[in-house]
């Protein structure tokens, strides 16, 4: 499998999706182009079912284009098979979704560390980043606990430390703040931003809420297919 | 609401759309679940037809010949009835209709060997009988042929014979013909005699068609001149005769009159004796496809759960918005319905199918133990059919009725949530135990209550396999939950995979008791027919020590009907090249003290050779064949006290013989497998005395040293072969013929482990398939974040592959429970025999193989599954 650089870009060129629906054909996206800089963080806006979803799960190689292709760091995932996309993946991306989406059988512990787990790196080592990463979100002393006995704040912050772990190129974040409080939604934000940043990580994140586009370097929205660069990264974007 | 106010209107119709749209979603989890409901009842329904084929077949063909006989009048022993005895029947009573008939059993090569029920009837007596033969006005029959054309020679002629037209046109034969095609080779009991066919009959009625299929009707005379032994000084004797006694004055004055050695009885005991003979082997068959069933519900319960639990946010939606809780459970109750009935209409469909190849492994075990039969169809029973559907659509009712009660008691908040049923098993966990202990010790009750027969004792153990499903829950969770701790170790995979089984306790737990059950009954009737299989080869070896056995070729593999000609027993008794001979002889006597009929041997010296061990011998009786020679008493095999829990060993046994009920001293209790009705062996010579029977059937050879065996034989076949066609066989040979019919009596049992065995994979298949379809997002969730197909297949396996493990690791003891159970209470009840358990490394490991094998399989197809699915696809799912 080819190694991705940190130092290339994100590309989409000519992107499309189109989903069968009974006897019609729905596109979703058409050709879609863009090109995000490393250590960037995007905004994506749109209606619900504005394909902003479908976007994420194509730049994170859980689902196939129609035609077109994504390039991470220098790799056309379109080009790899599933086998070569899942191991991408697992070694150079990290997915935050707004139901949090833990594995109830394991311990918080547990879950930050699984991606790194299916690598198969060394646990200790592992461990230790992990225990780390969840003191920075504030969760050092819930390690053992299942995940079920958290708060919704608090499982999305394991979320996030899971999605940091194995230090990704990229983070695709599909409404985080959108099953939160909006006192809770802020201080996850908050954090996940602090933490992008401080390791100089690449996110997008698809969002309703206009608001969070002010804190973006860059806001895109999608509608009727098509991406479209925001005016502006300002508070004042409508979602 | 006032009382004025009208009741208000409850419409299900959209509950149901609802439902079928899900059926349309999921169409193999229903698919499955009808398919366990279809095997299940389908089991049931082929035993009970094939068993309930051959007791018609039977029935019909004595009704045939029965007619409208009220009583009739037998010989206590196996002489028959005096020729005379009719003659002056007639004499005494001309009022009183009656008949004479001789019955025996015989192959012709002309009809392909099939069993025939040759029947010697005197025409001139039939009219108000059967009406067979030149019709009487009755509608019974009307003879075809023999009334016009063959009625003369029929009469006048020995050796001509009426079939049924049925047959004739079946085997293209032409009764009355002038050429080849009208003739018949009949062998019985190795003599083979010509009959040339003179007629045929026929009915209007299928039934009675069907009665007539497999008889041959012959005159008196040529009955008597067929079955005469060779050289036989005088007139030989009627079978039996028939009466049509009308009221009880009529039947008291043939009693008072009846002569010495002869008995009146009515037409209808003998149907009975004959039902009475198989009820406990079918029983037992009955039993075995009933265990199909159980595991079946745990199968339906599963389904139905899964189908309640993945829609417990429909259902909290639905019971917000004004749904009842009535409606809730009518709505799971009646697709339990719909299905279990698609499920029962397609297992009777399956059943008759089965039926027809059961009903030959059947007929044959029956032939072999018990009575003669041949059954050329399945009786379709409508009685069987309906219980077969009720027993489908009860057992799924039954199952449905938790689940429901439970999706209709939840209140909607709680429906909503997403582990208020999985919280419930964990409250419910403790609950188990004492369960288990209760159905565990109601089986114990159950079996030791020894007067109650056969029903409580397989109540027993059903109760007890219930009270070991009711412990899998607490073993399961125990169990998990410490190779979820020790698997820390070994990978997220190892850890994930007994948790997750561990989460979803309700249905898990139901599946591998599903399969722990049915590899259980594959362990125990290993077990029991390894054990039995063992006994009966170290019996057979102690008892079988003659060099040669020398008997007419049988109708049936395990009884000798036919007799050897008392000329060849003299001749081979003179050969110079024995070292000694015993004979053999048996028939049916009645044992006054249990009011049935068990058979009587007739030993003229031990086949043992003094090697045979002994269930029991009278204290001071040091040689039991000594004893009986010396005239000092009989010796029993075990059925005769043993089954249906008749208790001790008699001291003395009263056996009816022609001069009246005699009292017999018991020296000793021998082990008998090759019937299960009980024998009792006599001396010979006092055989002769009282029943005033001296015939042989068989006899065994002892050869002078360095004889050879096979040189005898192909000499005494050859050198009789004019006289009578003889089936000489070495020790070697009975021995490995004896141990083909055992093998062949299982082979059903065979077949019915096996399906049980797939009712239970299709039960842990839909189990793990409904798990996938429930953690379909959870599986998306560790698909993104890095699992490999691979990875996710080998979570699937292993989940699977435990599953299979546990079950097959606990099957093993509650096998062990249950062989034991089929060795010393079923068998003993059943059929009184005892057997030694003989256990064998490879009765545990198939049985491992075969749960963790089948766990595997059903693991294979939702692993592939998941290896291909839409990850985007499935996150969007909640």
């Amino acid at each position: 499998m080819p190694d991705a650089s940190p130092a290339s870009a994100i590309e989409l060129r000519g992107l499309s999706k189109r989903f069968q629906e009974g006897e019609s054909e729905r596109t979703v996206l058409q050709a879609v182009d863009l090109t995000i800089a490393p250590g960037q963080f995007v905004v994506l806006l749109g209606q619900s079912g504005s394909g902003k979803s479908t976007l994420l799960h194509l730049i994170g190689g859980i689902d196939t284009p129609s035609s077109g292709c994504v390039a991470i760091g220098g790799v056309d995932l379109t080009a790899l098979d599933e086998r070569d996309r899942t191991l991408f993946r697992r070694d150079h991306i990290g997915f935050i979704f707004q139901f949090f989406n833990l594995i109830p059988t394991l311990s918080v512990l547990e879950n930050v560390t699984l991606p790194g787990e299916l690598a198969g790196r060394p646990r200790a080592a592992l461990e230790t980043a992990a225990h780390d990463l969840l003191g920075r979100v504030g969760l050092a002393d819930r390690a053992s606990t299942r995940p079920d006995r958290l708060s919704g704040g608090q499982q999305q912050r394991v979320a996030i430390a899971r999605a940091l772990l194995h230090q990704p190129l990229l983070i695709l974040a599909d409404e985080p703040t959108g099953n939160l409080d909006e006192h809770t939604g802020e201080q996850v934000l908050q954090l996940l931003i602090d933490l992008t940043r401080q390791q100089g990580r690449t996110l997008i994140m698809a969002t309703h809420n206009g608001a969070i586009a002010g804190r973006a370097d860059r806001v895109l929205r999608v509608q009727e297919g098509h991406l479209l660069e925001a005016s502006a990264p300002a508070a004042a974007v409508p979602a | 609401m006032s009382q004025g106010d009208a009741p208000p209107v409850v419409r299900n119709g959209p509950l149901w759309r609802l439902a079928a749209r899900r059926w349309r979603r999921r169409p193999l989890q229903y698919l499955l679940c009808i398919l366990g409901i279809a095997l299940g009842v389908a089991m049931l329904v082929s035993i009970d037809l094939a068993s309930g084929s051959a007791q018609r077949a039977f029935s019909l063909s004595t009704d045939a010949i029965t007619g409208r006989t009220t009583h009739r009048l037998v010989a206590i022993g196996p002489g028959g009835v005096p020729d005379a005895t009719f003659v002056a029947l007639r004499r005494r009573f001309p009022e009183i209709p009656a008949a004479p008939v001789i019955e025996a059993y015989g192959r012709a090569e002309e009809l392909d060997g099939e069993l025939m029920r040759l029947v010697g009837v005197d025409l001139f007596s039939e009219a108000p009988f059967r009406g067979l033969l030149g019709g009487d006005g009755d509608g019974r029959g009307g003879g075809k042929g023999a009334g016009g054309r063959g009625f003369v020679p029929f009469l006048t002629e020995l050796g001509t014979a009426v079939i049924a037209a049925d047959t004739a046109e079946r085997f293209g034969l032409h009764p009355g013909a002038a050429d080849a095609s009208s003739l018949l080779h009949l062998d019985l009991g190795g003599r083979t005699s010509p009959l040339r066919l003179v007629g045929s009959v026929s009915s209007g009625s299928a039934l009675e068609r069907r009665g007539l299929e497999t008889l041959l009707l012959v005159d008196i005379a040529t009955a008597q001149d067929l079955l005469a032994p060779a050289g036989a000084p005088a007139a030989p004797a009627l079978g039996h005769i028939d009466l049509i006694l009308e009221g009880p004055a009529q039947e008291q004055a043939i009693r008072t009159w009846l002569p010495a050695g002869l008995k009146l009885e009515t037409a209808a005991a003998r149907g009975n004796a004959v039902q009475q003979m198989t009820a406990a082997f079918e029983l037992n068959l009955t039993a075995m496809s009933l265990l199909a069933m159980v595991v079946g519900i745990f199968l339906i319960y599963n389904t139905v759960t899964f189908s309640v639990v993945q829609r417990r946010s429909l259902f909290g939606v639905l019971r917000c918005l004004g749904v009842t809780r009535r409606q809730l459970f009518t709505l799971i109750l009646g697709e339990a319905a719909l299905f279990s009935l698609v499920g029962s209409l397609l297992g009777l469909v399956l059943g008759v199918v089965l039926g027809r190849t059961v009903v030959g492994l059947i007929t044959q075990t029956i032939n072999d133990f018990y009575f003669v039969v041949s059954v050329r169809q399945i009786s379709l029973s409508g009685f069987t059919l309906a219980k077969g559907m009720v027993v489908g659509v009860a057992s799924a009712l039954v199952a449905s009725a938790l689940p429901a009660w439970e999706a209709m008691a939840t209140p909607p908040q709680m429906t909503l949530q997403r582990s208020s049923l999985e919280a419930g098993w964990q409250r419910l966990l403790p609950w188990f135990l004492p369960a288990a202990f209760l159905s565990g010790g109601l089986g114990v009750l159950l079996l030791r209550w020894d007067s109650r027969g056969l029903v409580a004792a397989f109540a027993g153990l059903f109760a007890l396999l219930m009270g070991a499903a009711l412990l899998m829950p607490p073993v399961l969770a125990v169990v998990m939950a410490a190779l979820g701790r020790a698997g820390g170790g070994f990978g997220v995979v190892a850890r994930l995979a007994p948790r997750d089984i561990l989460r979803s306790l309700s249905r898990t737990a139901v599946a591998v008791a599903a399969l722990m059950v049915a590899v259980s009954v594959i362990v125990g009737l290993s077990i029991m027919i390894g054990s039995f299989r063992g006994t009966v080869v170290t019996w057979l070896d102690q008892t079988l020590q003659a060099d040669l056995f020398v008997s007419p070729p049988s109708t049936t593999a395990n009884r000798v009907l036919g007799k050897v000609d008392p000329a060849i027993v003299q001749a081979v008794a003179a050969r110079p090249d024995l070292r000694a001979m015993v004979t053999y002889n048996s028939f049916d006597v009645h044992l006054a003290d249990q009011d049935r009929d068990i058979t009587l041997i007739a030993a003229g010296g031990d086949v043992s050779a003094g090697r045979r061990p002994y269930a029991w011998v009278r204290p001071g009786v040091d040689d039991p064949f000594a004893a009986l020679a010396a005239r000092e008493g009989v010796i029993l095999s075990e059925a005769v006290y043993l089954r249906d829990g008749q208790g001790a060993i008699p001291e003395q046994v009263r056996l009816e013989t022609p001069d009246g009920v005699r009292s017999f001293p018991v020296v000793a209790v021998f082990y008998d497998y090759s019937s299960d009705r009980g024998s009792v062996l006599m001396d010979r010579s006092q055989v002769a005395e009282l029943w005033h029977d001296d015939n042989v059937a068989s006899l065994g050879l002892f050869l002078a040293p360095g004889v050879e065996p096979e040189a005898v034989a192909a000499e005494l076949r050859e050198g009789f072969r004019s006289r009578q066609s003889l089936l000489v066989q070495t020790n070697g040979a009975l021995r490995q013929g004896s141990l083909e019919i055992f093998d062949r009596t299982f082979a059903i049992t065979g077949a019915l482990q096996l399906l049980t065995v797939l009712v239970a994979f299709i039960g842990i298949l839909s189990t793990l398939m409904s798990l996938q379809l429930e953690r379909g997002r959870e599986f998306a969730v560790l698909r993104a974040g890095g699992m490999t197909p691979l990875q996710l297949g080998r979570l699937t396996l292993l989940e699977t592959g435990l599953m299979g493990l546990l079950a097959g690791t606990c099957s093993m003891p509650l096998g062990y429970v249950l062989a034991w159970v089929l060795v010393h209470v079923i068998n003993v009840r059943s059929f009184g025999w005892t057997l030694q358990i003989a256990l064998e490394p490879r009765f545990f490991v198939q049985s491992l193989l075969v749960a963790v094998g089948a766990a595997l399989l059903a693991g294979l197809y939702p692993a592939l599954r998941l290896g291909r699915m839409n990850i985007s696809e499935a996150l969007r799912q909640e």
